[in-house]
């Protein structure tokens, strides 16, 4: 049977290779080569112009007694209490939204608007409204409240509760839109039922809304997770050359920092390794996490 | 299932990565030799050919690649520039590539990298010196001395200097690039608000006007709001170096290769350039710098003295008020001033196909009579030539009146930026991020000096020898 049409066979297979060559060339050129050669790189010191050298595990030795290395990871890792403050804006956003009224779609609308702007036009925005002087939030403050806000990028304390109040408004659209479609896929009889087991609305949010949705936690926390512990744009743009005593750099800044500005290649490699390990290691721990509590239905 | 997938995809990289590991490090190893036993041949065959040929050839065609940074008046210079090039010449193309100043070392370097080196491009600082360390630059010295384009007598000494380099001392060596231009970092004043303060000018002569001089002045120009913020401020952006330097101070030795901020006459220098906003209040403060520059607030007619190099001139010729140049103020304890002389160099690619053109363009550029005076016409720099600017830059009828400064900071107290005797800057970063602590006050400057030494000397002696 199966030699009977070798040729229309062998036609159907070049086609089909042909259709999808574009993806796996594109996978093998631009993501696998960079990848070996990041790790290959990660092992010798390379300054672009000289050829690479051989350095063994100098590298990472090196890291290990680098003060800007922790500090840009503990900066990163501050910038992840961004994570559950958006998860739960956004959580109370889908909520209000999940209701029936008229032009609900344009406030829905209006709150996804920041996912889709480009980052570098929204952090030039943010740098105009956090500037100290005549910045529109101390404006505000000082409105309101009558006091003189913080300078937000430029005092080392405020730096990164800034990236967390920016990450947050051009986050919380785009994890509200998920939780939506989570809250209109539980139905509706769960909600019937305890009502007529008499459970309140805190009740029922409790234990039918909150465990229901748990698929979309888990979702947004390893997103999260991953998304910021590769920031840099924002850091890139509002925080020169590490903003005020280097406190908003992110880990991917200062890889950006030694490779492009000192051209450590080799040493940024290595630093760029740690960093996947490291999110590769968090994301798995989630993983294990996360048969503890999230739902499956 | 899943499990079993995992291993085979992992061990799969591992192999994979493994394998580039040992095919890396062979080529890499390779080409190491080859290409330093090349870089050493090839100087020495390089110098004898273009003895030979020091002249071009005027009807052989060529096309150069040409790269530089600016904005857009700076292009428009180039453009303008280049194209009288190319009518004098008429066989000789020229590419140019503009490039934001902020991206211009990492399109570079990427350039480089991939060997794709454009024929003649900008170079300077630290940056230079590791173009020269690793071999990236054509060697000059013999169509220098061989080419009839070049006068060096002619030639600012302290700008051609700044473009030799025997691999470890800039100013002695080789050359390997001519000067764009020189950049004297001058104080400027607004002459409007010294004469509203009924205050006489800052001193042209070096020596005359000092620190305390300027405290007490600027104090009398430092005028504040009905809402208690300070509107005018007397001096904004004092340079650290000019301070350091005419305090006895320095960064580094170059010669020992140690970090000297640990000393009374720097600690001192720096507590002077912080206090002037901690203590006397009349310089804007880290905050208020955040808020709005000095260049912004001293275009506003907000800041009395204010720093300036020769390509500020077109942005400050429209200003609404009158304004000159002074020299900096010096020190009371040295009687000396001192201030940075910047600069950066057009340098040729080693590899270049056509090394007697590139040369040619590159002294074009910098020297041609014709190219500086539109250069200093335009207001982007103060002329190469000596001659010219003795002569007739002095005689413009444009503010600064007082041109003398320039040339005096080119010929006397001008100093080269600090980063001129590094290949990496990293160290100098370091000093300055972590500076702000004196700035803003958290530290005084000597506690600060006395720590960050050692931190210093680290990152110094990793990535400098």
């Amino acid at each position: 049977m199966k030699n009977k049409t070798p040729g229309y066979r062998r036609k159907e297979i070049i086609w089909s290779l042909i259709f999808i060559a574009p993806p796996i060339l594109g996978f093998l050129i631009f993501s696998l080569t960079p990848l070996i050669t990041s790790f290959g790189l990660s092992f010798m010191s390379w300054d672009m112009f000289t050829p690479a050298k051989f350095t063994g595990t100098e590298n990472f030795r090196y890291m290990l007694e680098d003060e800007k290395f922790y500090k840009s990871l503990y900066n990163t890792i501050f910038l992840l209490l961004g994570v559950p403050l958006g998860m739960i804006i956004s959580l109370v956003l889908a909520i209000l939204m999940n209701r029936s009224l008229k032009g609900i779609s344009i406030f829905r609308t209006i709150y996804y608007i920041p996912v889709i702007s480009p980052i570098i036009a929204v952090s030039l925005l943010w740098q105009w409204l956090l500037n100290y002087d005549y910045g529109i939030i101390n404006e505000f403050i000082w409105n309101i409240l009558g006091i003189q806000g913080p300078n937000w990028l430029g005092d080392p304390n405020w730096v990164k509760p800034s990236f967390i109040i920016m990450g947050l408004w051009g986050g919380v659209g785009g994890t509200m839109v998920l939780y939506l479609a989570g809250l209109q896929g539980i139905p509706s009889s769960y909600y019937e039922a305890a009502q007529v087991d008499g459970a309140s609305r805190w009740h029922q949010f409790k234990h039918i809304t909150l465990p229901l949705l748990s698929p979309i936690h888990f979702y947004v926390v390893v997103m999260g997770v991953i998304g910021t512990f590769q920031s840099f744009s924002q850091m890139y743009i509002l925080a020169a050359d590490g903003g005020p005593e280097y406190s908003g750099a992110t880990i991917v800044y200062y890889i950006f920092q030694e490779a492009f500005k000192y051209f450590n290649m080799g040493y940024a490699s290595a630093v760029a390794w740690v960093l996947g390990i490291l999110i590769f290691i968090l994301t798995l721990f989630q993983f294990r996490l996360s048969k503890r509590w999230v739902y499956q239905e | 299932m899943f499990r079993k997938g995992k291993w085979v995809s992992l061990s799969l990289t591992m192999v994979l990565s493994f394998m580039l590991v040992l095919s890396g490090c062979n080529s890499g190893s390779n080409s190491n030799e080859s290409n330093t036993a090349d870089s050493k041949t090839d100087t020495k065959t390089d110098t004898k050919t273009e003895a030979t040929n020091a002249t071009p050839d005027k009807d052989a065609k060529s096309v150069i690649e040409f790269m530089g940074w600016g904005g857009d008046s700076e292009k428009a210079v180039f453009e303008k520039l280049i194209a009288s090039y190319m009518k004098k010449y008429p066989n000789k193309k020229v590419k140019y590539t503009v490039v934001p100043p902020a991206e211009y070392y990492q399109k570079l370097d990427t350039l480089i990298a991939a060997k794709k080196t454009p024929d003649v491009f900008y170079a300077g600082g630290a940056h230079f010196n590791k173009l020269v360390s690793s071999g990236v630059l054509l060697n000059l010295e013999s169509q220098l001395s061989s080419s009839e384009l070049v006068d060096t007598n002619n030639v600012w000494k302290q700008g051609l200097d700044r473009y030799r380099y025997d691999g470890s001392k800039v100013g002695s060596g080789d050359l390997y690039g001519l000067p764009k231009d020189v950049g004297p970092w001058a104080l400027a004043y607004n002459k409007d608000l010294f004469d509203k303060a009924g205050l006489p000018y800052p001193s042209a002569k070096a020596g005359e006007y000092t620190w305390d001089n300027m405290i007490a002045d600027a104090k009398k120009l430092t005028v504040t709001n009905e809402r208690g913020k300070i509107d005018t401020f007397g001096v904004a952006a004092y340079s650290t170096e000019s301070a350091v330097w005419a305090n006895g101070g320095d960064w580094v030795d170059p010669t020992s290769g140690k970090i000297t901020i640990d000393t009374p006459e720097f600690a001192e220098a720096m507590q002077f350039v912080a206090d002037l906003s901690l203590v006397h209040k009349v310089s804007p403060s880290p905050d208020d710098e955040k808020a709005q520059n000095g260049y912004a607030r001293f275009v506003a007619g907000k800041v009395a003295m204010f720093p300036m190099g020769p390509w500020d001139q077109p942005g400050f010729w429209d200003l609404p008020f009158q304004w000159d140049i002074a020299a900096w103020p010096a020190s009371p304890n040295t009687g000396k001033t001192a201030t940075w002389l910047g600069s950066l160099g057009f340098v040729v690619s080693k590899n270049t196909e056509y090394p007697e053109d590139s040369f040619a363009l590159a002294s074009y550029l910098s020297l041609d009579k014709d190219s500086q005076k539109e250069n200093y016409v335009l207001g982007q720099a103060v002329p190469n030539l000596i001659d010219m600017a003795k002569g007739e830059f002095m005689e413009v009828d444009k503010a600064p009146h007082t041109r003398q400064v320039f040339i005096d900071i080119i010929e006397d107290y001008g100093r080269p930026p600090i980063e001129v005797s590094s290949k990496n800057t990293k160290w100098l970063d370091t000093f300055w991020q972590d500076a702000s602590q004196v700035w803003n006050g958290k530290k005084t400057a000597a506690e600060f000096v006395k720590e960050e030494q050692p931190k210093l000397q680290k990152l110094y002696d990793e990535n400098n020898k």
